[in-house]
């Protein structure tokens, strides 16, 4: 198989935010992954590890108390930091398009379905209303949603969950993006729907040869889906590697804890494992390794910042002493 | 959509039933000698009849109930008592002030609603900027001034010292036309009714005598509209649908004319129907202070008289207004907002 050519390449990415104090908030912390087209790549965190702010800076959408302080995103040869704002909106929603977590905050409750996929497709494709109507419908139709017709004409609060997500993703695909950012997507609703709009996602994946940042606490929804996996911690990558080498052969301590917070069918548990303490607060994220306060393995070496270190092929860590990931055991990870 | 209007249609006739039962009332609370006063159309009739026997005629000591259902017939025909204030039967008082006082909330309540719906948006982008902050104290200003002291000011500017906005509702020359048979009245609104007969002259006039009044009502109600406009949009910019416009790749003009400011405006409707039944309602300062002739300065000046039949026949009046009104905002919601329709 040939190496598939490369999507999107985000260097050493830097988001600062500024809380109401004026400290610094170092959200996105010299962020380093790439994207190849065609593939699923998942982020992987707790909540407030960063991933969302990643995803959001890559289109650049940042809060107003935000700011990307560092770094390059180069998206299909294009730096897409230094394009102006509205070469930016030129990419939003046509290359790069974006599914959020809520699908029912996340349209517009006073336009119609229709109206709000088509104002997409006629600010991106240059086409008129009843050509934009047709395509809107088509995605629709793509999207499993049943009587498109009629349903352009509906309004948010006229459809379940599901169909809003599916609307969405609709709306999201319309243009045929590259790259498409799922921030959660299936968070919000129930399992056999988060079922239906996954595969929903592979399907259209396939049929449209798009990238997918797929943004989720879910390992199971990761298993699943992903091909690569980025793992983040405290605003910084500590482990990305293949869906194999992360499922098989983790090597992060914080990659291990998660892995093993998942509950498993095979294996007689009489208390799920959790990782000990909290996420830090982002002002004082310590310094060094991020994890050192919750790991079991730190020591004095951990309070200089770790370099990548290459396990195999694709397979990154960060850490020092990945070569001791067989001390932990299950134990270190159990709330007492 | 269509049952929601019918429904808020049929609950109008008890709504009105209840307020003509309050007004009633309020109204029994008087001695017979005052209520005979709404009876009498021919002042002179009180200086050769016996009160007492006038009082029997009109069935003033029968059971309330009663009383109540013969006002009720008078009401609905038409007849609601004899104006001493404006000396014309009451419901004509009312008819002939009615236009002026419509008049000067339309000229008013475009500038407040338009300057106060800008501002207010653009306060919000510009949140904690000096813009927002520069906004925010002319309005407040506005707002914290008594109506009579600004109005006095505007009326020292630009009557004293410049001659520019004389007070009443038109010039004398105008009046004087508007009296012969050459000028028809087709609305009872100045403006309106000289472009109809095509006197643009007038028409300017009437114009100049508005602008005072609209200057000092802008002003004072403009801040209201601004702070819920500008509340209003800063919690819809925080919204995850402008997000989602965003990320489609929507100029932040569109983001914000087309998707922010359309769920902004659902609470600014509801003040602005306020608003505009406030000033039909209540400009009696404005409009004593101006000079003008309004149903304002009419209650003000029957309330000083001790003039019931008006009183109680303009709180009537009033009562339907209202209640017509808030059946507009609610519809008008309806338009904007697809989520009531349903309901």
């Amino acid at each position: 198989m040939n190496k598939p050519s490369l999507l999107l390449d985000v260097k050493d990415l830097r988001v600062f935010f500024y809380n109401d104090n004026k400290e610094e908030l170092h959200a996105v912390d010299g962020v380093t992954f790439q994207v190849y087209c065609g593939e699923t790549v998942a982020l992987v965190g707790e909540s407030g590890c960063g991933k969302s702010v990643t995803s959001l800076a890559l289109l650049r959408l940042i809060d107003s108390n935000g700011r990307i302080t560092g770094g390059e995103i180069t998206f299909a040869g294009i730096n897409l930091l230094h394009l102006s704002k509205k070469q930016m909106q030129g990419i939003r929603g046509k290359d790069i398009s974006m599914i959020f977590q809520e699908p029912s905050t996340a349209l517009n409750p006073v336009f119609t379905i229709g109206d709000q996929i088509m104002e997409t497709i006629i600010l991106h494709q240059h086409v008129n209303q009843k050509e934009a109507r047709d395509i809107a419908e088509g995605m629709l139709k793509i999207a499993g949603i049943p009587d498109p017709g009629k349903r352009l004409l509906e309004y948010p609060h006229e459809l379940s969950g599901g169909m809003k997500q599916r609307a969405m993703i609709a709306m999201a695909l319309s243009c045929r993006p590259k790259l498409l950012i799922a921030d959660e997507p299936t968070t919000s609703l129930d399992v056999t729907i988060q079922a239906q709009i996954l595969e929903l996602i592979r399907d259209l994946q396939q049929k449209l040869n798009m990238a997918v940042i797929l943004i989720t606490h879910d390992l199971g929804i990761v298993a699943d889906m992903a091909n690569r996996i980025i793992v983040m911690y405290a605003g910084k990558i500590v482990e990305e590697g293949n869906r194999q080498d992360i499922f098989k052969d983790p090597s992060h301590p914080y990659t291990i804890g998660l892995l093993r917070s998942i509950p498993r069918l095979d294996i007689h548990q009489e208390k799920l494992s959790s990782i000990p303490g909290m996420v830090p607060d982002p002002v004082h994220f310590p310094s060094g390794c991020r994890f050192r306060n919750r790991c079991p393995l730190a020591d004095p070496l951990c309070q200089q910042e770790p370099s990548s270190a290459l396990i195999s092929d694709h397979h990154f860590v960060y850490c020092h002493h990945w070569k001791r990931k067989a001390e932990l055991q299950a134990e270190s990870f159990t709330n007492e | 959509m269509i049952f929601y209007i019918i429904r808020r249609f049929l609950f109008l006739p008890i709504i009105l039933l209840g307020i003509s039962l309050i007004i009633f009332v309020l109204f029994s609370r008087l001695s017979e000698y005052q209520r005979l006063a709404t009876y009498i159309n021919n002042p002179e009739r009180l200086k050769s009849t016996d009160l007492d026997k006038l009082i029997e005629l009109y069935g003033l000591r029968d059971p309330a109930i009663i009383q109540y259902g013969r006002w009720l017939k008078n009401v609905f025909s038409g007849n609601l008592g004899w104006s001493y204030v404006g000396k014309e039967p009451v419901y004509n008082a009312i008819l002939r002030r009615f236009p002026f006082s419509v008049e000067l909330t339309i000229f008013s309540v475009i500038p407040i609603i338009l300057l106060g719906t800008w501002f207010g948006v653009l306060s919000a982008i510009h949140h904690n900027r000096p813009l927002d902050h520069t906004l925010r104290i002319f309005s407040v200003v506005g707002w914290s001034f008594p109506d009579f002291v600004f109005g006095l000011f505007i009326l020292m500017i630009f009557y004293s010292s410049l001659n520019w906005f004389p007070p009443g509702n038109l010039s004398i020359w105008a009046s004087d036309i508007l009296k012969t048979s050459l000028f028809r009245s087709y609305t009872g609104m100045l403006t309106i009714d000289s472009l109809l007969n095509r006197r643009l002259d007038i028409f300017f006039d009437a114009l100049r005598h508005l602008i005072g009044p609209v200057i000092t009502l802008t002003y004072v109600e403009l801040a209201f509209i601004l702070r819920i406009t500008r509340s209003s949009m800063l919690e819809v910019l925080q919204k995850d649908y402008i997000r989602t416009a965003r990320a489609k790749g929507l100029s932040e003009k569109v983001v914000i004319n087309k998707h922010a400011k359309r769920n902004a405006m659902i609470p600014v409707a509801t003040v602005s129907g306020q608003t505009v039944l406030g000033l039909l309602s209540g400009t009696v300062i404005v409009e004593t202070i101006f000079n003008r002739t309004g149903l304002g300065s009419f209650m003000a000046l029957a309330a000083q008289q001790l003039d019931y039949a008006s009183i109680m026949g303009g709180t009537l009046f009033f009562g339907f207004i209202l209640i017509i009104g808030n059946l507009i905002v609610d519809v008008s919601y309806a338009v904007i907002d697809p989520r009531v329709r349903l309901e």
